[in-house]
Parts: C-alpha cells; structure tokens; sequence
C-alpha cells in the first residue's frame, strides 16, 4: 500500500523525534513525576516514603534554607569567576588568534573533558593536600599552609571544572560576530574599547548568558567538587538531598527539595534567556 | 558517609589512590591493589570459564555471578578470587559509606545483592521492615554458634531467629598523628577540645550521625544512643561551636590522615590498625569516657536475587580457614574463638585490635533506635549545613 | 602642500601585499574635493582593498594615502575624517534605526548634548526620507529601507569623504535606479566626495564623474564616464565597460587597414603611435549597421544566426567569417518594420572606421577576464 506523502512526513518525523521522546518520558518525564508524588507524601517511621497529600514538607524547606542560601550564593558567583576567566580566553581564541591555530587551540580547552571529572578533581586534592603545593612551599620556608578543604579551593575546583562549558559558548557567539559591524563602528568613530562595549559585547551575550546558565544551572546541583575540594563542611543542596535520600532517609522532604530545585533552573533559564534577548535584539538564541 | 557517586565503584577513588600509594610503597602485592580496586574483579569476572570450581560449598545451583554490598578496604580480595575458584561464582563487590545508605538503597527496591554486611544495631529495623529473612542455618554449617562470643552477636536475632551471623568487631576511636600533636589524649573530651586548639584546621569528624553525635554527647557526660532532646541540643551547640575549626566532615579520612593533611580523626579500630600498621606515629586511642563498640553482620537480602550463591558464600567466610585472611587483612578483631587460634601472635597482642577489657567497658553498641530517628538526623543536618 | 585644497583624497605610490599576494600595485590617484568618483572593476581587482585603505582598515604595504593633505599612514578608522556605507550595510542588529544613525554622534567628545544627537540624527533620517522610522528595529526594515539608514548613518558625522562598498549590489534591479538617482542627489545636495566601490560599470558610468577602472591591482584608465566609454585606453577598459566585439589581425603600414588572419580587411582608423603589427580591434555593438547591399572595400559581411528583441533596440548575432560571431545592436526608433531582418539574411557590416578602437597586441596579450 502506497504512503500518502503526509502520512510519510509524519512517519519521518516520529522516527527523528521518537527515541528522543521515548527516552526523556521514561528517563525525565516518569521520575519527575514519581518526585511530585513523593513530595506530598510523608517520611514513613523508619524512613522512606509513605503516601498522603499534603504540603507540609514544602512548608518545611526552611529546614534547608542553609542549603538553598549555600548553593544561590555559590552558583552565580561561580558563574561570574567563570565569566571573568573565559570571557578575555574566549575572545582571545576567536578574535585575536592566527585562524589557522584557532582549531588547536579550540580542541586544547576541550582536552581536560577527556578525563573523568573526578580523577581531575582528585589530582587537584593531591596538589592541594599536604603533599602538594604545600610541600612545595615548605621547601621554600613557608610552613603549614592549607589550601585544601578552604572556600578557595572549592573555588578554584568549580572554574577549573566549568570553565570550558564557559568558554565555548562565549567563543562561538564572538567567533560568528560579523567583523564589519566592528569596522562599521570604528569607522563611526568608536575607540576600540568603545567598540567592545556597544557592539562586541551586548551582541556575544547570548553566548555569555548561555554559559552563564549552563554553569549556573549545573553548579545548583553540583555537590562533588564542595564535598572533596571543601571536606563536606559546606552544605549545598546537592549535599541536602545526598542526605535525605541516602542518610536521613526523609524522601518526602528530598522529593520537594528536588522539585523546588527544578522550579528555581527553571527560572535561571528563563531570566537569562530574556537577559540575552534583549540584548541581542531577537528571539534567535543559541543554546549551543 | 554520603558518596552515592561510588555506590556502585568495586572501591573509592580514595581507596584506589590510597592502594595506588601502598602499591608504589610495596607493602601491598600487585594482586592485593588489583583485587582491591576492582581491577582484579573485572579480572576475575572476565576470565570466568563454565564448568570451572568443585562446588565445595554447597548444593544445588549457584550460577556464575552474584554481588555483595560492604564496607571499604574490609576484605581480603584473595577471599573473592580463591571462592570463584572453588564455586565458579564471580562476586561483584559494592563498598558503601554509612548503615543509613546501605538500608536506603533496600528501602528503595531491588539491589541485586545476594550479602551485605550491616551493623549491630541496624539488623532488628531490616528484619521489622521485612528486608532480610531468617537464616537457613543449615545450609551454613560452617557456622558453630559454640564458638562465637554472644557479647557481639547477640544482635544478630531478632526474638529468637538468627537473621545475620558475625563478621568481626570493632570500636570506634580517635587517631592522633603523634608527630604533630603533643597534648596527651584519652577522652572525646579531649578531642573535642584539641580539635579546637593544638589541631585547628586539622580535625575530622565523620559524616555519620551515630558516630559524631554519638562522640559528642559521650565528650558531654551523655550516653552514646541518646536521643533526648535536651541532651542532643547541647551535642548540637558542641558541634557547631567545633564546626569551624574542623579539617573536614568526611568518613573516608585515611587519606587525609596519611598525607598529614589532616592530624587527628574519628576512627574505626580497622583503620586504625592499617594506618598504625603502615605509620607507626598514628596512634588509635579509645575515649576513656565512653564511645561505640560494634559488630558487623553479614545477612542476606529477601530480594537477593541468587540465595544459593549468598548462602555458599556466607558458608565459605564462616570457614575459619577463609576467616582469617579476612581478619589478617581487614585488622578487624574476630567474634570466633576458632579464628583467633588461628590468627598470627602478632595480631592478637595488637591492642589496637584486641584492646584491654577495661579500655572497652565504658563503650556502648548503637542503639536501633539511633538509626531511625528523625531528630538525630535532623541534627546531623543542620550541623553540616550551619 | 599642494594637494591639501584641491585634493581630497590621494594615493602616492601605494602598493598593499599580503604576504606573496599583490592585492594592489604601485597605485597613485588624486580625487578632487567634491567629486563622485567610482572605482571599478572585475573581483579581486584591488578596488575594495583602494577603498579600505581609504576608510583605515587597511595600511598600506608601502606607499602614502592622504585625506585632506594629512597623512593617514597608521591612522586608525575611527580617527579619520571618512565614513562608509558597508557591503550588505552592517547596520547594528541590536540598536533601532535611530540608535543606529546616532551612534557615530555618541562617539564624538566633547559628547554632545542627547537634543542636539537627537536633531541630527532626525536631520539625516529625513534626508534619506525615513522621518518617523527612528523607533523600528534593523530587522523590520526592508533591504532598501536599510540601504537607506545605512546611508544616514554615514553622512550624520559630516565626514569629508563618503565611501561606498556596493552599495547597492543587494537590492533588486528597479530600487537600484531609483537609489542610484537618490545616491546623485545626496551628493550633490552634501557637496562632499564620494567613492564608489562596484564591479557594474552601468553603475559606475551612471552616478559618477570620474570613474577608475582597475585590473589586477592597477589602475587601467581613469576618465569621466563617456571618455572611458568613448575612448577606452585599451582592450580590457573597451572590454570590460560596456559590450564589445573583438576582431583580431594585423595591423598594417598606414593604418587604415587591419588585415584579417582569412585575409580580409577591416578599414579602421588607429591612433596615432599604434605601431603596424599584431592588434585587438574593439567594436561597440551599436557602432555596427546591417544593410542590405554588398560589402564594399573594409567592410566584411555575414550571416544573421540569432534575434533577440529588447523592447527599444534588437541584438543580432551575426557569423562573420574570419571573425567569429559578432553582436549588433539596432536602435528601433531609427528602423522601420521592413528593417527587421530575419536570421538567415546575409547582410552586410558597416561601421564608422573612426568608431573601431585598435590596440596593439593579441588575444593571448590581451586579457578580459
């Protein structure tokens, strides 16, 4: 039997969205919703989930407010320490650099990606730890410095592990920048930093707010690099929710936890999607 | 210990470094560190060929593979490899950090695991929430109940039924890196006090509830198990007061200890041997004024998905012959008296191991009811989140 | 110096390389003031690359550029008295038309009052009779619309020099006359110079009076429009701007007579200096007439293979041999009905002698590209 062509576009279409479909509803959509159910459930006596409908434990989330204020304070000011790093990198590699390096060099910031983000995170408790930078500095007369399990290094942890999920968005918006909007404004008069502040950087937004959420929104679940680089002093959510699924064993509470987690990246994009249009002055945004 | 991203890794990052070091030191073999860290076990697994193995152990089908849920650095890998050679099982190993995470992985459905190794005080909450079953005793007849000290595996029945039998026993200390710490300790008091003076910034405390509340309301005069709320307010303040000064709230503290990055923890008497063992200035003291003592258990899932496999492989760890290598490699005392005349001089006048009785009198095994309550865990909460 | 009243812009000497590619060769030019010169040419010609080393975007490999008697070497764009209306506009996408067109004026320091950028920037908008779009966004214009902010955003700074990088390769063909015509206007209207980068000569020769033909990084002939047209300086200018047909011979003694490789002879008059020998005869297509009589002595004769009717005139291609195929156009207005020939006519070709131009040299010589 012959296929009307609509019937045909149809069938192409499920077959190109389908497995993606199959696999976000069994894999996303399913455990979501498993969530919101035991967010208005009860902690049972020993523990776990029993069922009932209720909002206590959404009324009860400033149980973990540290949590929330930890990881609303870290997440954006690891973002901007990002920001600050890739964002002269970025430039860099798609403006300044000879075009024929500019692939290598691209490839480079990608290179650390190639190794498991814990080995990367381990290497740096090794450097950091008494064996390390330490020692080093020991030898040159300096006794007793820690920098392991300290804020910074759970800074320097975080940029060192985001920063080319910062970088390659930020370069891909400048790299496709038409340059003759550059020539257009210095020859409109602008000194090159003027040029940068009118033009360059309002139109490489859309890439810097894409980096800016991807960080962001990555850092409001990260709980591996606080936890090793900062000795699990700090608790962020990830930590409140590592703890209610697996210490405590309060599902319920964890469940609404998680949901109010989804609503706040939820959020992040949004701001940050409509921080980048309105910059950029179209609705053509490029998640990358 | 919260580190579900190694739920199912053969062993911690940590532990795969820290068997790298010992490697590079020699004071383990090549088939030690790759049995360890799980190297060996893909090994094992892989180089499995059917038919293989006399069956010794039991009747009856066993299959090929089956896994067991444990504790970190608490085996003799060669335990494994001699049981596959001997039944044609592979055992899959899962290390875990905390009870509390071990019965939160069976409280959310099937594990897959055909043993696992709980704690004293966790086995009356597994058998009331009907997570393991009774012991068919006779399909262990390894297992001689004249043999074992009551005083550390009474735990292990529940109104009359035998649900788990022993692994070993413990205490829960303190180590002190002797080098850098000159105050002489021998309370949680002190820990607690030089946590915040000689050793600031050095200190750790475990990420477990039972463990560091329980340590803390020891240092304050209370019992280890208390759940009373006046008394774990105080615990409470002690612990945050200390908060600032700690190296890190983390379990998995031989690492730290043995890099010196940190000089004074909360200890299992196991990791206490081992870093004795391998660095003589780490000292294992039991708190003068109380504390844990504990017993580990092995039991077997209700959902265990190969009994038979669990079950030969229980049978096989009761063998005092198998039993002592574990206890020779884990340092963990032994509840059978068949295995301690078994054990090496050496490890049975180690008072790390074997302490005195007296130093164990002031201690207290966990309370059930530890596990279990919402206000301990609560605390624990807002203790590291503050 | 001399040049600062009367020239505006001027080229000494000026070559530009990158690295072992010569875009443009030992060029000089002189523009005077007020003038609306075009430079034209084939791509990769090195008008473009004239037109940035103008603008500041390029320096020059070795050679001075003047505006205004001031040396520009090593000038910045954005510190020259120049603006550019750019390929394809490169208007901001992120500003609307009004912030577009006042962005040149924010830059000036001391800054302006915003009432005074306001009016200016309205001033030039309505020059370009797009009063009242100010608020629009880039994207809500059309392509003519934007040609024309593009064109206010260049002239609100007052600049001494306008240029102009095809401006108006994008737009459809009838907005092309109309802007052409608007593009004269302004000019005349701003007295400021103009310089046109474009590779249509119809463009060139219609807005301009000075057009600059360049090929392979030189200049070729520089002339008002029907100078150039009239009196091309060689093959490739006869070539290159507007139609013309190529007849190859040699040149002989005298020359009235280029004698054919078939041995016929074509009766033309050569300048003076064109030595005997191997030549290129150009023939414009509307200095040929058909008529309906033998070939006299210097004509030659042909066959009519193809008719295209044009509306006002008639193209004819005609087999000549000897030759090769030969373009006539036919004005209508100058024939009647019984003037339309048919294909298939054999008629013969006549021309004014003084209307052939003869160059010295062979195809091989003589490239058109």
């Amino acid at each position: 039997m012959e296929l009307t062509p609509k019937a045909k576009k149809t069938m192409v279409t499920a077959a190109l969205i389908g497995p993606a479909a199959i696999w976000l509803f069994v894999f996303m959509v399913l455990p979501f919703f498993a969530i919101l159910v035991f967010s208005v459930g009860e902690r049972a006596p020993a523990g776990g989930y029993q069922p009932a409908f209720t909002f206590d434990q959404f009324a009860n989330l400033g149980a973990r407010a540290a949590a929330f204020v930890n990881t609303l304070t870290l997440a954006p000011i690891g973002a901007i320490a990002c920001l600050l790093i890739a964002y002269p990198l970025a430039y860099y590699l798609a403006v300044k650099v000879d075009p024929r390096r500019r692939l290598l060099l691209v490839s480079l910031v990608v290179v650390p990606f190639w190794t498991s983000m814990l080995v990367r995170t381990y290497s740096w408790m090794y450097l950091l730890g008494a064996r390390g930078i330490p020692h080093v500095l020991e030898l040159i007369g300096i006794e007793n410095v820690r920098l392991i399990n300290t804020p910074g290094a759970v800074l320097l942890g975080i940029v060192y592990g985001y920063l080319p999920l910062m970088i390659l968005p930020i370069f891909v918006s400048l790299e496709k920048l038409d340059r003759r909007l550059l020539e257009a404004s210095a020859d409109l008069g602008a000194k090159p930093i003027s040029t940068f502040f009118n033009i360059t950087l309002p139109l490489s937004l859309p890439g810097v707010m894409t980096g800016v959420a991807l960080v962001t929104i990555l850092l409001l679940g990260e709980y591996l690099i606080p936890q090793l680089l900062g000795g699990g002093k700090v608790f962020f959510i990830g930590n409140a929710l590592v703890d209610l699924f697996l210490q405590s064993r309060n599902w319920p509470l964890g469940s609404a936890i998680a949901v109010t987690l989804v609503i706040v990246v939820v959020a992040v994009l949004l701001i940050s999607m409509r921080i980048a249009w309105r910059f950029a002055g179209t609705r053509q945004i490029d998640l990358v | 210990m919260t580190k579900p991203y190694r739920d199912n890794l053969p062993i911690s990052a940590d532990g795969f470094m820290d068997q790298f070091m010992r490697l590079k030191r020699g004071s383990v073999s090549r088939r030690h560190f790759l049995g360890v860290t799980g190297l060996g076990l893909a090994t094992a697994v892989f180089g499995r060929f059917p038919g293989a193995g006399q069956r010794a152990y039991a009747a009856g089908d066993l299959g090929t593979q089956m896994s067991i849920a444990t504790w970190p650095n608490y085996h003799d890998p060669a335990t494994f490899e001699n049981f596959k050679a001997a039944t044609g099982v592979a055992v899959e190993v899962n290390v875990f950090g905390s009870n509390e995470e071990m019965l939160a992985k069976m409280q959310a459905g099937a594990t897959g695991w055909s043993l696992f190794v709980p704690t004293n005080y966790t086995i009356s909450t597994y058998s009331q929430l009907g997570l393991i079953d009774e012991l068919d005793l006779s399909q262990v007849p390894n297992f001689d109940p004249a043999t074992q000290s009551a005083r550390f595996t009474s735990e292990g029945k529940v109104d009359g039924k035998t649900y788990a039998l022993p692994k070993n026993w413990g205490t829960t200390g303190f180590c002190v890196n002797t080098a850098k710490l000159k105050t002489p300790m021998q309370s949680w008091k002190d820990f607690f006090e030089v946590a915040q003076t000689e050793a600031d910034g050095r200190a750790m405390v475990h990420d477990y509830q039972l463990t560091t509340i329980g340590s803390a309301l020891v240092s304050l005069g209370f019992s280890f198990n208390s759940i009373k709320p006046e008394e774990l307010a105080k615990a409470e303040e002690l612990l945050i007061k200390v908060k600032p000064h700690l190296f890190a709230i983390n379990s998995d503290y031989q690492p730290s200890m043995r890099s010196t990055d940190a000089w004074l923890t909360m200890c299992w008497t196991n990791d206490g041997a081992q870093l004795n063992r391998d660095m003589p200035e780490l000292a294992y003291i039991l708190g003068k004024d109380g504390g844990e003592i504990w017993t580990d258990f092995y039991a077997i899932p209700k959902s265990a998905p190969n009994k038979p496999a669990g079950y030969a492989l229980l049978n096989y760890l009761m063998d005092p012959q198998n039993a002592v290598k574990e206890h020779i490699a884990n340092g963990a005392p032994t509840t059978d008296s068949r295995v301690i005349a078994l054990l090496p001089a050496e490890i049975t006048s180690n008072k790390i191991v074997y302490p005195d009785e007296a130093s164990l009198t002031p201690l207290e095994f966990g309370a059930a009811v530890t596990l279990t309550d919402p206000g301990r865990a609560e605390l624990m909460a807002r203790f590291k989140s503050a | 110096m001399t040049s600062a009243s009367t020239h505006n812009i001027e080229f000494r000497s000026v070559s530009k390389t990158y690295g072992s590619v010569t875009a443009v060769s030992d060029i000089s030019i002189n523009v005077p003031k007020g003038a609306f010169m075009a430079l034209l040419g084939p791509s990769g010609c090195g008008k473009t690359t004239c037109l940035r080393m103008i603008g500041g975007f390029e320096q020059p490999t070795s050679g001075d550029v003047l505006i205004d008697g001031r040396m520009m070497n090593g000038v910045p764009a954005y510190r020259r008295p120049v603006n550019m209306v750019f390929q394809q506009y490169a208007l901001f996408p992120h500003f609307n038309v009004e912030e577009n067109v006042s962005y040149g004026l924010q830059q000036i320091r001391p800054k302006l009052a915003n009432a005074e950028i306001a009016r200016r920037a309205g001033e030039a908008l309505e020059m370009v009779r797009l009063g009242g779009f100010g608020k629009r966004r880039i994207h809500e214009m059309s392509g003519g619309q934007q040609q024309r902010v593009a064109l206010a955003r260049a002239i609100v700074n007052r600049p001494s020099v306008l240029l102009l990088d095809e401006p108006l390769a994008a737009l459809d063909k009838k907005l092309r006359s109309a802007m052409q015509f608007e593009l004269q206007t302004l000019q005349r209207e701003l007295g400021i110079t103009f310089v046109l980068v474009t590779h249509d000569q119809e463009e060139a020769l219609s807005m301009s009076d000075f057009v600059c033909v360049m090929n392979a990084g030189t200049i070729r002939q520089i002339g008002r429009p029907e100078e150039i047209y009239d009196h091309p300086g060689e093959f490739f200018v006869a070539d290159f701007v507007g139609k013309t047909n190529r007849i190859e011979g040699t040149l002989e003694p005298g020359g009235k007579v280029v004698r054919m490789a078939d041995g016929g002879a074509l009766a033309i008059v050569a300048r003076p200096g064109v030595e005997p020998g191997p030549v290129v005869v150009a023939l414009r297509p509307e200095a040929i007439r058909l008529e309906h009589r033998p070939a006299r002595m210097g004509e030659i004769t042909g066959v009519i293979t193809h008719r295209v009717f044009l509306g006002s005139t008639a193209e004819y291609s005609v087999a000549a041999p000897g030759i090769g195929d030969v373009l006539v156009t036919a004005d209508h207005k100058t024939m009647t009905e019984s003037d339309l020939i048919e294909p298939g006519a054999t008629v013969t070709l006549a021309f004014d002698p003084a209307a052939a131009h003869v160059f010295r040299g062979t195809a091989n010589q003589v490239t058109t590209r």
